[in-house]
């Protein structure tokens, strides 16, 4: 204590020396370690975005001696402005549990075995190589993930289509973000959003549909509420299927009935025209009209098959279509009065409200989901409320990295960095940055991620690496795809940082480097690249997936391909991939730069160094015809499409024999499956365990009290979970909720596999259950 | 006598200037990742320091309170034992209405003004931030004391306290200020931790002999032209 | 038990010199600086008679144009403030 106090004395002492030099001769320099001594132990706070949702926000992580400590939100970064959420504040946690995968894992003879990376990787090209060899190049896949950073999304595709010349790559963002995707480009020709957050900060007035932002995009949200706190002119209206935290705050809540959303929409179509709302010079010079196949199906069946066909129409024959949605007639179908609909439809059609629609999955997983994409931005066209600042549709991302990776690396069967398999051109650039011939890339398309499993399952698909992904919970319809992948007709690597119920089946388990243990980019939803450095060393020989993805091809013979460094492969990858962007529509700002910004929106102009924060305005995007206000560019006539889109029913609705709707989704306080987030302890203890939510009313009627377990049936399989009445969110009658983090209750067991058939992405809102008690 | 007071002006001179040093290597710190190009927008939500004096209207109350002689429960240690790490949001210690009409007005009737808790044998502790009213965001209750998997989190020390240039002088802020800048949240009021506690709430412009200095970085610590 | 810290100023040129004799001089920490020709000098002695040799020496330091005291502290509170007082800008 004394020595201490010694210590500190002399410390003090030597402090005030320096400081009246300092004040003597401005610009003195001392060694450092007096002031390391004098302020034990530093803390090194490094940017980066957040690991868990698609806001993207920037994190400063604090690491001491080597081991990351704290976290808080970057004050410098324009998407959280310092705040951050329960998950952001403890995310470094999770690289503490003792379960941590920190070796290679072979099954062998039915027992995982560690085994050195080296020899795991061998294993892996070999078994890879000899697949191919023997059943031919589709016969291997790879399922990747919308939390893959930007460069091990890149070496994927570049192996799986520029290498071996197949297109079995998909990735998890199919089943959140296919159906945005589709509507962007059925509607613009061209992916992601034209606004950015900053609409937030000029928008009079926020329309969420189906989108519970205050748990599941917690931080914007917090905008939202803010400038509602500063301003007078500012209302929130909640538009969904249940009551939750966000109706409780919004200023309206309107419920509607489970798939109703695409009459609402249609509906307030009619009214925007029917009230004379249309901006008609807006509409002449910037939208045509269209209509596409109707009565399409919903994918549950193998193989399914569909593909849309665009025919023209024009206003008059759009306006007749309206005619069976005049908001009295769609009552009894939405649930929502006329009088609210026509509220709706006043606040869209008013021109002196600015408006931003936001969605997520609520629109997206819909088996009508692309059609409601574009309903929304019909809407928005009508109305011309779009690409300026505060006027818009904002259709949010889930996954961090799903529109960086995802979307525009293009980890999907269709895709390539830039553009579609089935293009000549897009081919051929591929074929040129990759050095590879151009006729080694197929041009059809071949499994989206649904039918991916479902070729698992049928014996199709013998190998398969899946990465940063855990399909074993988060497909719809587990109770088909879990015992398909227990198969011994597939070979399943699968790396993760942790052990899941996706590990549990794998034949080679590669233990991979946490989101700070190596350095990558990702993608927000508002077209934000952010770069971030690796902070610490990731434990054991656990690795980043890029380096897994080089090393294998490398094993295979592609090493010509992959001639990245260990220590710098995402920078040269990332130079690599920005080559395909090049241009000014979709620009992605160089390395130097991303490393000095907490984050850079693409398109990214070189030559004011700035982003292009709203697309498609000729005053803010270099890239639009100069002589036009606004350019569809995305399109051949740079206009945008009204798409002709009816209401059609959900495949599954409540009978006799299920009587209820299941809806799931998420809870603010864990990330997707849960295997990130319930490993930190203070996430865990608030949220322990999934639950069944109830209306008071259904549950009185089935005599349930809070907290007792019931089984939810369907006609795929059945959870046990315990009741929840009056807590988190409370259902609509005739409908429950589940939240499917959690992997000893997984309700994807009960889901169904129906899925939109233009995105392919499932339904996870919609199905029959019935209730019963243990 | 008179010799002491102008050793006093000395010493308060020389923290002038190490003052300067600190407050310079914060900001440039920040700058580490400068995004203000595109900052073009309204003014951020967290301005650092926006939040100092929102209390202070209730300095003298927490001086009569002080000397009131009811005590609180609060200690240091229990004040960390609600955070994963110094500067983390504190978890929420007792049951919760998860479904508040108003989330914000009904965490802010006990968070926001204070007072004592029968029930709970406590003062509510007062929050730094009663603007930003999504409270559930970042506060979360705790619904069991297990774990999914065991963990090996070591939650970091505490920063070092009563950190003064000289002796005698105010110490400087161990912490930054970002959600709570408002100091006597933590550090006035009944629920303040005693060893924590400001023995001066009424001097409410607290930075004017505080200045935040975390520690950190060392690289950033002494000014250079 | 003295601690003080002074400014010390080498005689031109002569700064490298002055570090290495302050270094074994007893009781005495140094700090120089590292773009500048000066140094803080940091003195821990245990007790008046320590502190009253260690001045002697420090005074007979050649090397040495100028020492400024900058602060000092004892237990004895005040003491030994009110003496460095006394050699402030000798």
């Amino acid at each position: 204590m004394t020595m201490n106090r010694r210590h500190f004395l002399k410390k003090a002492a030597a402090a005030s020396a320096m400081a009246a030099v300092a004040a003597m001769l401005p610009g003195v320099l001392f060694a450092s370690d007096i002031e390391s001594d004098h302020f034990p132990p530093g803390i090194d706070w490094t940017k980066a975005p957040c690991r868990f949702c698609g806001v993207g926000c920037g994190i400063l992580v604090g690491v001491q001696n080597g081991k990351a400590v704290a976290v808080k939100g970057d004050p410098n970064s324009s998407v959280n402005k310092g705040m951050l959420c329960v998950k952001g504040y403890h995310q470094t946690m999770c690289i503490s549990s003792a379960d941590r995968l920190t070796k290679a894992l072979v099954k062998k003879h039915g027992k995982y075995v560690e085994t050195s990376m080296e020899e795991a990787l061998d294993l892996v090209a070999a078994k890879m190589k000899e697949t191919i060899d023997r059943h031919g190049k589709d016969a291997v896949a790879m399922y990747t993930s919308g939390q893959s950073t930007i460069p091990e999304g890149y070496v994927a595709s570049k192996l799986m289509k520029g290498a071996i010349g197949t297109n079995n790559l998909e990735c998890n963002a199919r089943l959140c973000m296919a159906s945005a995707v589709a509507g962007f480009l059925t509607t613009f020709g061209a992916d992601e959003p034209m606004g950015c957050y900053e609409d937030i900060d000029h928008a009079n007035v926020f329309i969420l549909w189906g989108n519970n932002m205050a748990e599941m995009h917690p931080v914007l949200f917090s905008r939202l509420l803010d400038k509602r706190l500063t301003r007078k002119d500012v209302s929130i209206i909640d538009l969904a299927t249940r009551t939750t935290r966000t109706s409780k705050a919004a200023d309206k809540s309107i419920l509607f009935k489970p798939q109703g959303d695409l009459a609402i929409a249609n509906a307030i179509c009619y009214e925007l025209i029917n009230n004379g709302w249309v901006n008609k010079s807006f509409v002449e010079k910037h939208v045509v009209f269209r209509k596409g196949k109707t009565d399409i199906g919903y994918g549950l069946e193998d193989k399914f098959a569909f593909k849309d066909e665009a025919q023209p129409i024009d206003f008059e024959q759009y306006k007749s279509f309206l005619e069976d949605y005049r908001p009295d007639k769609v009552e009894a179908l939405t649930g929502v009065s006329a009088g609210d609909i026509k509220f709706l439809a006043s606040l869209y059609g008013n021109p002196n409200k600015k408006v931003v629609s936001f969605w997520c999955m609520g629109m997206n997983q819909h088996t009508r989901g692309t059609w409601m994409n574009n309903l929304v931005y019909n809407i928005h066209l009508l109305t011309g409320k779009i690409s300026q600042p505060g006027n818009g549709p904002f259709s949010l991302t889930g996954q961090p990295s799903a529109c960086g990776t995802a979307r525009e690396v293009g980890t999907f069967t269709h895709k390539l960095p830039k553009g579609v398999v089935t293009n000549k051109k897009h081919r051929e650039l591929a074929a040129k940055i990759w050095k590879v011939p151009y006729d080694r890339i197929p041009d059809k398309p071949t499994y989206h991620a649904t039918e991916m499993f479902r070729a698992v399952d049928r014996g199709e698909i013998k190998f398969i690496w899946i990465q940063a992904t855990n399909p074993l919970v988060s497909l719809p319809k587990t109770s088909r795809y879990r015992p398909g992948m227990q198969k011994k007709s597939c070979f399943i690597v699968v790396s993760d940082v942790f052990p899941t119920p996706t590990t549990d089946v794998a034949d080679v388990i590669l233990p991979a480097a946490w989101h700070i243990e190596k350095s990558g980019l990702y993608g927000n939803s508002e077209r934000r690249t952010q770069y971030w450095d690796r902070m610490t060393d990731a434990p054991g020989e656990a690795m980043p997936d890029a380096w897994m993805t080089i090393e294998v091809a490398r094993r295979m013979g592609y090493g010509d391909l992959f001639p990245y460094s260990k220590e710098k492969h995402h920078e040269e990858i990332y130079n690599e991939y920005r080559q395909f962007h090049a241009g000014k529509q979709h620009n992605m700002a160089p390395l130097a730069i991303l490393k000095k910004r907490s984050g850079v929106i693409w398109p990214y102009i070189e030559e004011t160094g700035k982003s292009t924060l709203w697309r498609y305005n000729s005053k803010y995007d270099p890239a639009c015809d100069p002589d036009k206000d606004f350019d569809f560019y995305g399109n051949a006539d740079g206009k945008a499409v009204i798409w002709q889109r009816p209401y059609e029913a959900a495949p599954e609705m409540p009978d006799n024999e299920y009587p209820f709707w299941l809806n799931t989704g998420r809870v603010i306080e864990h990330w997707h499956t849960g295997s990130m987030t319930r490993r930190i302890p203070v996430l865990h203890q608030a949220v322990p365990h999934a639950y069944v939510e109830l209306h008071p009313d259904d549950a009185r009627q089935l005599g349930i009290v809070n907290g007792q377990k019931v089984k939810v049936i369907s006609r795929r399989g059945t959870t046990i979970l315990p009741a929840s009445i009056n807590e988190r969110g409370l259902p609509a009658r005739g409908q429950v909720f589940v939240p499917f983090f959690d992997e000893k209750m997984l309700i994807n067991d009960v889901t169904l596999d129906a899925f939109c058939p233009i995105s392919k992405e499932p339904d996870y809102k919609k199905c029959a259950v019935r209730i019963e008690k243990l | 006598m008179g010799r002491s007071n102008v050793i006093i002006g000395f010493w308060i001179v020389l923290l002038a200037a190490a003052g300067l040093i600190f407050i310079t290597s914060l900001s440039e710190e920040q700058s580490l990742t400068g995004d203000k190009a595109e900052a073009t927008g309204p003014s951020g939500s967290l301005p650092v320091e926006e939040g100092v004096f929102r209390l202070s209207g209730n300095a003298v109350e927490f001086m009569r309170l002080y000397n009131s002689g009811i005590q609180g429960h609060m200690d240091i240690n229990g004040y960390y034992s609600r955070r994963a790490f110094p500067g983390a949001p504190p978890v929420i210690p007792h049951p919760v209405e998860e479904f508040p009409e108003n989330m914000g007005k009904y965490c802010l009737q006990c968070h926001g003004k204070g007072g004592y808790v029968a029930q709970l044998s406590a003062f509510a502790p007062l929050t730094p931030h009663a603007d930003l009213i999504n409270c559930l965001q970042c506060h979360v209750p705790v619904k069991t004391s297990g774990t999914f998997a065991a963990s090996t989190w070591i939650r970091p020390a505490a920063p070092e306290t009563g950190r003064q240039a000289l002796p005698g002088s105010p110490p400087v802020i161990p912490h930054d200020l970002q959600m709570r800048s408002n100091c006597l949240s933590c550090h006035g009021g009944p629920s303040a931790p005693v060893e924590i506690r400001v023995s001066h709430p009424e001097r409410v412009n607290c930075l004017q002999c505080h200045v935040p200095n975390e520690g950190t970085s060392n690289k950033n610590t002494i000014w250079t032209r | 038990m003295p601690v003080k810290s002074y400014i010390a100023f080498p005689r031109v040129g002569m700064k490298e010199q002055l570090i290495e004799v302050l270094k074994k001089t007893p009781h005495c920490e140094v700090m120089p600086a590292l773009n500048k020709d000066v140094l803080v000098l940091v003195t821990d002695t245990a007790d008046d008679q320590e502190e009253e040799a260690l001045r002697q020496i420090l005074y007979g330091i050649k090397e040495l144009a100028h020492l400024n005291l900058v602060s000092g502290y004892s237990d004895k509170i005040n003491q030994t403030d009110e003496k460095s007082s006394e050699h402030d800008n000798e």
